[in-house]
């Protein structure tokens, strides 16, 4: 009968960098954290190597990001893949040509919650009636983080450019005519400062809390909404 | 000479430049140098980004001290939003190592470190302490012979553990009476505007905080109300056109305490441009210097 270590070992050797996390908390119990592009792969390796049954997908909806928990009984163990995916992207490989028995499953997640399960070849409905709107998924948490629009637009501003505020055109105007200079020297006059001033909120964690993308540099969602 | 950083924040240059107008004026005739601080960042603002995350806010307002400590001034705020960020991120910073040590290793890959040599001071205070109001009374040429009504706003209650939480809001009133105005005593002044309160529950922060507040002080004949908070100044000026909507009348001038004292010393109105403002403060300086 294999065991918790073994399983672990036989993953990280398999799947090497797309494992994250990997971690047994108690007897009989795994948890590997992977990358969503080896789903397939570490579901392939699983049922290859080992006597595997397949005990359910579970999703949650973390407001920013889906996660998708792909349960299995092997050889006396519970070893869970656990898999987060932006919910801009909303999708996941479905693995039900690998293990048919995630069928349902599958298709019930995307019933409730509205992730695509790329490749399904029955992706049709499976408990709700075939016209039910596609924005209106039962257990579909709205696209973004936990905070009034107002925290979230001003979130936004002071990550972009380092203040509340937005500079209008009218207001630089007003300002050079009253002998102001054009801007007043905050950080998004400075390219370096504004660079290092990123790089702090996105070092300190907060970019991550409030959903900003760093590279688009905007938020992920919409302020008021999905 | 009297030295420091000025801090001048968003909302002031960004949405209400007259009073940096005005305090710039303000600072050359007492001999205040006001040393600008290039790249600065919001604060950042006291309530929503503290809120979001303590550890992020205190990150951002040490760069901000750690800024103007690299040239060695303390820092002086003419908001009263940054005023409470700054102090209060000042006074963790000196006071609990832990954070100090955990800011400063954020601030490090930067190249940065604040070492928490300098102070956070208010406009009010720097003008009280700094130049005295004697030296203030005696730089006013033009006394300004109305009755105002003062709204310190609830961050100027702010400051150091253990302060009298009236000695700011006591200076302002005090620099208000120095330009020649005679404070009416209206009994709402600790009452807030309502503007945080906007976003959860406009009528409520219109009618129940603000109207009070405007009525309470017509009633005393204010013919104006002195500030130093810029978004208490848009709460009162934006906040008496929406309260037309619910039939309650108001048109009182807000004006801030640097404008007040600089139309006091004799700047020309059109010095200042007043036309920033929402409110008639443009239409009572003319009358002003009409008198």
């Amino acid at each position: 009968m294999v065991n918790e270590q073994e399983i672990i070992k036989d993953m990280k050797q398999t799947l090497a960098n797309d494992v994250f996390e990997a971690e047994s908390p108690k007897k009989h119990r795994v948890f590997l954290r992977i990358r969503p592009e080896a789903l397939r792969k570490a579901v392939k390796t699983l049922t290859q190597k080992y006597e595997t049954r397949l005990i359910t997908v579970s999703a949650v909806d973390h407001g920013l990001d889906l996660e998708f928990l792909h349960h299995f009984h092997v050889g006396g163990n519970v070893v869970t893949f656990r898999t987060v995916k932006p919910k801009e992207d909303n999708t996941i490989d479905s693995i039900v040509d690998i293990v048919p028995a995630a069928n349902f499953i599958e298709r019930e997640i995307s019933d409730l919650f509205g992730a695509k399960f790329t490749n399904h070849h029955q992706p049709q409905p499976l408990i709700l009636p075939a016209n039910w709107p596609n924005d209106k998924r039962p257990l579909r948490e709205p696209h973004g983080v936990d905070l009034p629009s107002q925290a979230k637009a001003s979130a936004e501003a002071l990550i972009s450019s380092g203040c509340v505020f937005s500079v209008s055109s009218f207001i630089e105007k007003k300002r050079v005519e009253a002998g102001l200079p054009r801007t007043p020297p905050l950080t998004f006059t400075d390219e370096k400062a504004m660079k290092e001033f990123q790089s702090l909120m996105e070092e300190s964690g907060f970019a991550e809390k409030v959903g900003y993308d760093m590279e688009k540099k905007r938020l992920r969602y919409k302020v008021g909404g999905e | 000479m009297v030295k420091y950083v000025s801090f001048l924040g968003c909302m002031i240059p960004l949405r209400l430049p007259s009073i940096e107008i005005a305090a710039k004026k303000v600072f050359e005739k007492t001999g205040i140098e006001a040393v600008d601080l290039e790249g600065y960042t919001c604060c950042p603002e006291p309530v929503i980004s503290r809120l979001i995350d303590q550890k992020a806010w205190l990150a951002a307002a040490a760069r901000n001290l750690a800024m103007a400590e690299e040239k060695g001034l303390d820092l002086m705020t003419l908001c009263n939003g940054c005023y409470e960020t700054l102090i209060e991120a000042n006074e963790t910073l000196k006071h609990d190592p832990k954070m100090l040590k955990e800011t400063n290793q954020l601030l490090r890959e930067f190249g940065k470190q604040y070492k928490g040599t300098i102070d956070v001071k208010h406009a009010v205070e720097v003008l009280a302490e700094d130049i005295g109001f004697a030296k203030l009374k005696g730089l006013v040429k033009k006394p300004q012979k109305i009755k105002v009504a003062m709204h310190y706003g609830c961050h100027l209650y702010r400051g150091h553990e253990g302060e009298d939480m009236m000695r700011k809001p006591n200076m302002m009133k005090q620099i208000a009476q120095v330009t020649g105005a005679t404070v009416v005593d209206y009994g709402l002044e600790k009452l807030c505007c309502g503007y945080p309160g906007m976003q959860a529950d406009e009528e409520f922060s219109l009618k129940e905080r603000l109207a009070l507040k405007l009525k309470r002080m017509e009633d005393m004949g204010a013919e104006a109300v002195v500030l130093t908070c810029p978004a208490c100044t848009v709460q009162f000026e934006t906040g008496q056109v929406m309260l037309r909507r619910y039939g309650i009348r108001h048109n009182l001038p807000c004006i801030n305490i640097m404008e007040l004292l600089a139309l006091s010393f004799g700047v020309p109105s059109k010095e200042l441009s007043l036309d920033f403002h929402r409110s008639p403060v443009l239409q009572l300086a003319q009358k002003m210097e009409a008198i």
